[in-house]
């Protein structure tokens, strides 16, 4: 809704800069983000509802002896800009020194990543994004007749922009299409559901139409779920499951996390955590992957950082706070106001998954679950949201109220494969993983 | 503000909309946070926009802009209807609302010290006499302290076709505390919150044994703590999680659109026993200055006390306009929008079990094993299946009907149908203390929830041991 482009934006955020700056801030940055997009939401195999969202806004980070303060406001106009600036730096002085802050980010040169803004999602009609979704009910019912199709398709376009005092100028721009969806599918009292999604950076590389017919076929598959033993027993974690635990693990290594002393691996660095069998890297280059961008949120460029090897962790997830703070390499995974990892790529086993759940006698497979570790404990105990009981190699019934449970740092070392084959999302390779070991608790049940 | 609120609107009905809602919103909101001993950040926000929502041909279209400027708002409506006319094209079923009495009124927070007038210093050293106090609980052991303070300030401006027009300014404040404790390579954190819709006189009635002296009591003695057990064991639910089990376990079903979508557990029951006799929950969004109350929900209908489940019965939904329609019902006030950004969706205020006579050593007394859950952290549920799961801060072992040694690590999870018909009793004690947001469809909303101990016969407890 906003008429500015990116180098206007670019120059709204050094005006916030030089706001803070004229308003006694040592350093300063700002970020400055328009964007808009588009969703279609269905319920019950009907289209529900069709929205539209425009944002725009400013936020300034001001230093003052390296105490932080932070504005944030609506718009990107230049008077605000600057009161956000002026802002920014009263707030900082009102915080307290920090004898960690050493300055900001300088400038440098951005990598290329391609494929990370498809201008035909700009121009896409709420027409087509409706058609992402509704072709999905009708691959649904294809499947199951009486399907239960619920989710939303969105088309997303963004700009962004970054400028600090020490001359730092980057900018942005984004493109996403989503379609989420969730299937249910009803036999008197029992209930089979699933919940798929495609998600991509680039209409080239979105494929939403077997979404629908994908989360059809995995619901039949959930009917006639059923309690198991309690035990300690081998989980296989499907795609989904062994990326969100994966995702935990790396949350734990943020530089932040362990100089604070809140994470289970302080004192990890260089040494091992897992089996030799993981080797992670986070991969924010990588052309049209969801997690990708130029630079991280302080405007440091992106790199490919190794963080596992052969079960030894590389090093922490920093930011340029944190790198300053212990005299380590910025890492570039700044979320400014936090760290985050970007797309993390396992390296892949010699076994497929089949073959991995084929060596299992008696075990659990998930397919979804949220079995992020506790980041202070490593404790990690989730529920099954999906899942099979598995018994001499076959999957054989769903599970249902069935709960898992481990330490991370045990379950990590616990880890004996990673499949060859796996699920490919933009930026993303989403393998199956096995870990041994893992407290399965349920009612009853065989 | 209203003035341009109304104009929008009137604009809205030009266009020969069947139903017209222009909502203004606008947050203020300051945030300090203090980490071991140090002023470590201080930040404010203000964002500010509006969200327009037509009916046309019997089909919804939504707009928004983080704009203020009138000439934005109007292009917003035209996209809104853009919207309308793209859901009209394959909508199946023409939306109808309920009909609700058209209010006009503004209403506001009470406070006694505006948060806006509180200076810095005050603040900074306010949150510095939790994180001291806590540092001397903890004493050595102590391996983070973060203290947190947060005030917002709401103006929210909701005027439909219909001729409602509510104007209301909602303050809230927060003050929390979180702590790591750590002995040898055990780490163990615990966090404990206050939050209600009133102004800074929260922290000053907020006492350090009750905030930041409590969670690092309770991280301290997590160290030494067992592992808690695997497997299905009878359970009371303490009533700092019981308003997480009644949110997760039932709140969620009992949302109209989830049981019109086909998506809840509870679809097709009304009317019926879904839960022991013991069992009566309730929503109140009328509950004063709890953080999840409301007087105007943002369709501008008066939030009130809904009961959903009366002595084990289920009888009602949270409605929206829409939904009540639908259901051919009055509607109850439930839809709630996440500032100008989204449009409303059905959702929880304040939701509860009612307390019963019982004492807590009158459920605990026939437990042989079993465990005591203590102080909701998060959970989640899938409405489809009544599958739920709720993290707790900490757990007791039951046995032979005495509480017995601390539990850490506790997760449980049940299905909503089979734990509210295990219940097997209700104390007469109450707490509604669990302030939180709520996530739902990418839109977070401030509900509370609470209830006395609650026993249910087995429940499963994903610990390690």
């Amino acid at each position: 809704m906003t008429q500015a482009g990116p180098e206007d934006l670019l120059a709204i955020a050094d005006a916030a800069c030089r706001a803070a700056m004229r308003a006694g801030a040592d350093f300063a940055d700002a970020s400055v983000e328009r964007g808009r997009s588009m969703s279609v939401a269905v319920e019950k195999n009907a289209l529900k509802s069709s929205d539209t969202r425009g944002w725009a806004s400013i936020s300034v980070r001001a230093f003052s002896a390296g105490a932080t303060g932070w504005a944030s406001v609506s718009g990107t106009g230049l008077v605000a800009a600057r009161g956000a600036g002026r802002k920014a730096a009263e707030l900082a002085r009102a915080a307290e020194s920090d004898p960690g802050f050493v300055d900001l980010v300088h400038p440098a040169a951005y990598p290329d990543v391609a494929g990370l803004f498809d201008p035909r999602l700009v121009e896409v009609t709420a027409v087509e994004v409706a058609g992402w979704i509704t072709g999905n009910i009708d691959g649904a019912r294809g499947v199951v007749d009486d399907a239960l199709v619920t989710g939303t398709a969105r088309a997303s376009w963004w700009e962004w922009a970054l400028a600090n005092n020490l001359g730092v100028a980057v900018t942005q721009p984004g493109t996403s299409a989503t379609v989420n969806l969730q299937v249910v599918i009803r036999r008197g009292d029992d209930v089979g559901s699933y919940h798929e999604w495609d998600a991509a950076r680039s209409l080239a590389q979105f494929a939403p139409g077997a979404v629908g017919p994908a989360a059809a076929t995995e619901a039949l598959r959930y009917l006639d779920s059923r309690r198991m033993k309690t035990g300690t027993l081998p989980v296989v974690f499907g795609p989904s499951a062994a990326a969100a635990f994966l995702q935990g693990v790396c949350a734990a290594a943020s530089a932040e996390e362990v100089q604070r002393n809140r994470s289970f691996l302080v004192g990890k660095k260089e040494a091992r955590i897992a089996a030799e069998c993981l080797t992670l890297v986070d991969d924010p280059l990588i052309a049209g992957g969801l997690s990708s961008a130029v630079s991280d949120g302080d405007g440091f460029p992106h790199v490919r950082v190794p963080l596992v090897k052969e079960g030894v962790l590389q090093t922490y997830l920093h930011n340029h706070y944190t790198a300053n703070k212990s005299g380590e390499r910025n890492t570039g995974h700044s979320t400014r106001g936090g760290i985050a990892c970007t797309n993390i790529i396992p390296s892949l086993g010699v076994r497929t998954a089949s073959q991995i759940i084929a060596e299992v006698t008696d075990g659990v497979y998930v397919a979804l679950a949220q079995p992020h570790p506790d980041t202070a404990s490593g404790q990690m105990s989730a529920l099954v949201d999906a899942g099979f009981r598995i018994k001499n190699g076959q999957l054989t019934y769903p599970l249902k109220n069935t709960m898992i449970a481990g330490l991370a740092p045990e379950l990590l070392l616990g880890l004996d494969a990673i499949s060859s084959d796996y699920r490919a999302e933009p930026g993303r390779v989403l393998p199956t993983l096995r870990l041994q070991g893992v407290r399965v608790a349920s009612g009853e049940g065989a | 503000m209203q003035e341009q609120v109304q104009r929008l609107r009137d604009a809205a009905l030009k266009r020969k909309v069947e139903f017209a809602e222009v909502r203004f919103a606008s947050v203020r909101s300051s945030s300090l946070m203090l980490q071991d001993g140090r002023a470590d950040r201080v930040g404010t926000a203000e964002r500010a926009g509006m969200g327009v929502r037509v009916i046309w041909k019997g089909a919804w279209g939504f707009a928004c802009t983080e704009s203020v400027r009138y000439s934005d708002w109007r292009r917003c409506l035209d996209a809104a209807l853009d919207m309308a006319k793209v859901s009209a094209a394959y909508a199946q079923e023409p939306v109808t609302l309920a009909d609700a009495p058209a209010v006009v009124d503004e209403v506001h927070t009470e406070y006694a010290i505006d948060p806006a007038q509180v200076s810095l210093e005050r603040k900074f050293a306010a949150v510095r006499g939790y994180e001291e106090a806590s540092g001397c609980r903890a004493g050595d052991h102590i391996a983070n302290l973060r203290t947190g303070y947060s005030d917002s300030h709401l103006r929210e401006i909701v005027c439909n076709s219909r001729g409602a027009c509510v104007s209301s300014d909602t303050v809230r404040t927060m003050v929390w505390h979180a702590i790591t404790t750590q002995d040898g390579a055990v780490r163990q954190q615990a966090l404990e919150k206050r939050a209600r819709q009133c102004g800074f006189e929260l922290v000053e009635t907020t006492p350090a044994l009750e905030l930041s002296v409590k969670a690092a009591a309770r991280a301290r003695s997590l160290l030494w703590a067992k592992p808690a057990p695997a497997g299905s064991f009878p359970a009371v639910f303490h009533p700092s999680i019981t308003g997480l089990l009644v949110h997760e376990a039932v709140g969620h079903n009992a949302e109209a659109d989830a049981v019109l979508s086909g998506q809840s557990i509870l679809a097709g029951r009304l009317g019926a026993r879904i839960a022991a006799e013991c069992i009566t929950i309730v929503d109140d969004a009328t509950v004063p200055g709890s953080w999840g109350s409301y007087r105007y929900d943002s369709e501008g209908v008066a939030g009130r006390r809904r009961v959903l489940v009366d002595h084990g019965v289920l009888t009602g939904f949270l409605h929206s306009l829409e939904t009540a329609a639908r259901m051919g019902v009055a509607p109850n006030g439930a839809a709630r929008a996440d500032g100008f950004m989204h449009r409303p969706l059905v959702r929880m205020s304040n939701t509860i079990i009612q307390p019963g006579e019982q004492s807590l050593e009158d459920l605990i007394r026939d437990i042989d094993l079993g465990i005591l859950l203590r102080g909701g952290q998060w959970g989640y549920v899938w409405c489809d299946k009544g599958q739920y799961t709720c993290h707790a801060g900490e757990g007791v072992m039951i046995r032979e009907g005495q509480l017995a040694e601390q539990v850490r690590d506790v997760a449980v999870s049940g299905l909503t149908l089979e734990t509210l018909a295990n219940v097997l009793g209700v104390s007469r004690d109450f707490e509604l203390d669990m302030p939180g947001n709520c996530g739902k469809d990418g839109q977070s909303i401030p509900t509370n929830g609470g209830g006395p101990y609650v026993k249910v016969k087995e429940i499963v407890v994903g610990g390690q041991a």
